[in-house]
């Protein structure tokens, strides 16, 4: 099952890519761990997460096809 | 209404202030409005860390600002008695002095104008997923923190 991740703003200065494809994640507590573990860096940032462009504050199961948004705080205007 | 369709607020690089009297001039057939409330954000020379502030360089969540905006447009038109809510983001480099975000709110009477467009920016900032990046005169960069 493929979920693509999609990075912003300084969480890109940690993963150096704006996206990367993960399989086997069913959930987005697996997302997170996969992505700590690839990027250790980003265990001490502060991000929001969006599912499909909807904020998510929560562990929720995934789906194929499903866009993962990591986002840091807003810096708008 | 033809003013709540989503699109997108996002403008390539400086809103030009030639922009900013066009719209204006284009509400002269709007003969019920009795109120404009303009807010324009300008990118400031700030120091950090002893460097001036060259520029700012703003991303965004694309698609995901144009869903959100559709939202928190349907909320202010039902909040405030509003003829039109126009909004503009820069996206790119902004150089210090230029105008990086315009909004712009009509109505009957100035309450609902100037409450709606005072609050309308506080928004933007805060629900909206744009990040600046300030470049300072050596080419190291900061990201911006909104307060």
């Amino acid at each position: 099952m493929d979920v693509q991740v999609i990075f912003f703003g300084s969480i890109i200065d940690i993963t150096l890519v704006d996206s990367v494809l993960l399989n086997n994640c069913t959930d987005l507590d697996s997302i997170v761990n996969d992505l700590i573990e690839r990027y250790p860096a980003l265990a001490n940032k502060k991000y929001f997460i969006a599912v499909n462009q909807k904020m998510v504050h929560e562990n929720i199961k995934l789906k194929m096809g499903d866009t993962v948004a990591l986002m840091p705080p807003f810096s708008g205007g | 209404m033809s003013n709540k369709k989503p699109s997108s607020i996002f403008v390539s690089g400086p809103i030009a202030a030639q922009k900013i009297a066009e719209d204006i001039q284009k509400h002269s057939s709007k003969v019920s409005i009795g109120a404009h409330s303009i807010f324009l954000g300008q990118v400031r020379a700030d120091e950090i860390d002893n460097k001036k502030v060259t520029a700012i360089e703003y991303t965004a969540y694309e698609e995901m600002v144009m869903e959100k905006m559709a939202v928190i447009r349907e909320s202010f038109f039902a909040k405030y008695a509003l003829t039109c809510m126009h909004i503009y983001h820069s996206l790119g480099r902004v150089d210090v002095g230029e105008i990086c975000l315009f909004v712009f709110t009509s109505s009957a009477h100035r309450r609902d104008a100037i409450d709606a467009c005072n609050e309308m920016v506080e928004t933007i900032k805060k629900e909206l997923p744009i990040w600046g990046k300030e470049i300072c005169e050596d080419n190291s960069t900061v990201w911006k923190q909104n307060n």
